[in-house]
């Protein structure tokens, strides 16, 4: 199964029965919760179990939240049906979840050689880790990505038909995404920070209110500095998805 | 008038070159021989079932990487003629064991149809190969041991030799995966950044392989830049033989 899902073919939606759906789902929460636990274990390793819980909710609250939007844009777009919809999202988050699973190794020894969080090099250690994870995270997230659009371009009708359903998709999953992340937050464990499953205020502000403060912050409250450093940050979420959409041409060999 | 105008010589196409084919059986002897001069026609063998390949190929890795880590050891000399070899084995070893999961994940999602058995081999004699080109480069570095005091010296001396290693043995993984069927090299390049990450933060957990210490391990925790920064300028302290011979009155 998990070569079939790293390397999907036209026959992959074919059987969207629940039995495959929940062998999907299953093997996508064991390899969340192996990366998660690593993730959180930096900081305590309860927070590594608290995070071995919450990776999966995440990618659950997700598709379940957005699971009626995400069959009406794949019937009214690509023409896939509720169930095939739901397997190719799936799909997709189970490619990300694989290769994060895959690292758990790694990050669990990045985790138990970082200065710990009571060091004196804690602060620059919490930075460090926290890029490191982003950066797995976006090639992950990336992966997932070129998985979905090879899915849809097996099945939809057109390239065109399939990069518009994958866009609605992940803008749609994206959004609700990213906040499912703030509810759920911590997920890294700040180190002056107490341990918590969920912070007091779970759903007081949002991720992307979270961003704009953040960059507020950074550039001295100076909107205009924010808003060109909004660019970079932009440029580098849509590079890839770009180089999705419109693949290089390849040379043809006679 | 002569109007002849002298041709150039007819272009004759080099023959690509071809390796040796490989033997029947291939026992420690042929894969050695094999990683070096035929490594595409390995690949291939490496694909066929019950090869057993990965058993050798660990037992060259494991022999190269003892003598280089001796080497590297008789720099400080005393207990860290068996620590560093034990650590360098130990580590690499490991290294190639917490990075073996996403090595299939990778090749999969590059395309191979590689299995995990052939992957197994395959990066095993990434190590062997590695670590006989180490052998290779043990000699020169064995007589900078016995020149210089700087750890900072010393362990560019024994990188140099590392990344040099790595990247045959990364052209050996990228060819094994491409004959699997992999149609693109962006997921083998990741992986091999990471295992390169992975090696290096190794060196720093078992930590002191060029340097000595009290104790066998350090309970220190840091990332591998920061050591490097807070040991630049410190160099081997001198042996206590040394200093009396060195105070002595001249005779």
């Amino acid at each position: 199964m998990i070569r079939r899902l790293l390397q999907p073919d036209a026959e992959l939606l074919d059987d969207p029965s629940p039995g495959r759906i929940a062998r999907i789902a299953g093997l996508t929460a064991l390899a969340l919760a192996a990366y998660g636990f690593t993730t959180g274990f930096w900081r305590s390793p309860q927070m590594g179990v608290y995070v071995a819980i919450k990776m999966p909710l995440l990618v659950a609250c997700t598709l379940g939240c957005n699971g009626m939007l995400n069959g009406l844009l794949g019937l009214l777009l690509g023409g896939l049906g509720f169930r095939q919809s739901l397997l190719a999202l799936l799909s997709a988050f189970a490619v990300s979840a694989l290769i994060l699973g895959s690292l758990s190794p790694v990050t669990l020894m990045l985790a138990l050689d970082a200065p710990p969080p009571d060091s004196e090099y804690a602060a620059s250690a919490h930075s460090g880790y926290l890029l490191f994870h982003v950066l797995l995270i976006a090639v992950a997230g990336i992966a997932g990505t070129l998985s979905l659009h090879r899915i849809l371009r097996e099945r939809c009708a057109s390239t065109s038909v399939a990069s518009l359903t994958m866009l609605a998709w992940l803008a749609g999953n994206g959004i609700l995404g990213m906040q499912f992340s703030w509810i759920l937050r911590p997920f890294f464990g700040t180190p002056r920070l107490t341990v918590q499953f969920l912070r007091e205020d779970p759903m007081n502000g949002s991720f992307l209110e979270a961003v704009w403060h953040a960059l507020n912050r950074f550039t001295g409250g100076n909107i205009h500095l924010a808003l060109i450093a909004l660019v970079p940050l932009a440029f580098l979420v849509a590079v890839p998805i770009c180089r999705v959409l419109f693949p290089r041409s390849q040379p043809v060999t006679p | 008038m002569n109007t002849d105008i002298p041709q150039p010589p007819p272009f004759i196409p080099t023959p690509p070159f071809a390796e040796p084919a490989l033997p029947e059986k291939l026992d420690t002897r042929a894969l050695f021989e094999a990683l070096l001069r035929s490594p595409r026609a390995l690949v291939q063998r490496l694909a066929e079932p019950g090869n057993g390949a990965l058993g050798r190929f660990l037992a060259i890795a494991v022999g190269s990487m003892l003598v280089f880590g001796l080497v590297l050891g008789s720099f400080a000399m005393k207990e860290q003629l068996w620590a560093a070899p034990l650590k360098i084995t130990a580590g690499l070893l490991i290294a190639g064991l917490i990075c073996f999961p996403s090595l299939y994940i990778f090749s999969c999602l590059a395309g191979s149809r590689a299995g995990a058995g052939q992957l197994a081999a395959t990066l095993a004699g990434m190590l062997a190969l590695a670590g006989v080109l180490l052998l290779g480069f043990a000699p020169a570095v064995w007589i900078f041991t016995q020149a210089t005091r700087s750890y900072s010296f010393m362990g560019l001396l024994a990188l140099i030799p590392w990344f040099v290693a790595l990247l045959f043995g990364f052209r050996f993984l990228k060819s094994a995966v491409a004959a699997g069927g992999a149609t693109s090299n962006g997921p083998v390049l990741l992986w091999a950044g990471i295992f390169l990450v992975v090696t290096l933060q190794m060196s720093t957990s078992l930590r002191p392989i060029i340097g000595t210490s009290e104790r066998f391990l350090t309970d220190e925790k840091k990332f591998f830049l920061q050591h490097w920064i807070d040991s630049a300028d410190k160099v081997l302290p001198k042996a206590d033989s040394e200093e009396t011979t060195q105070t002595q009155p001249a005779p």
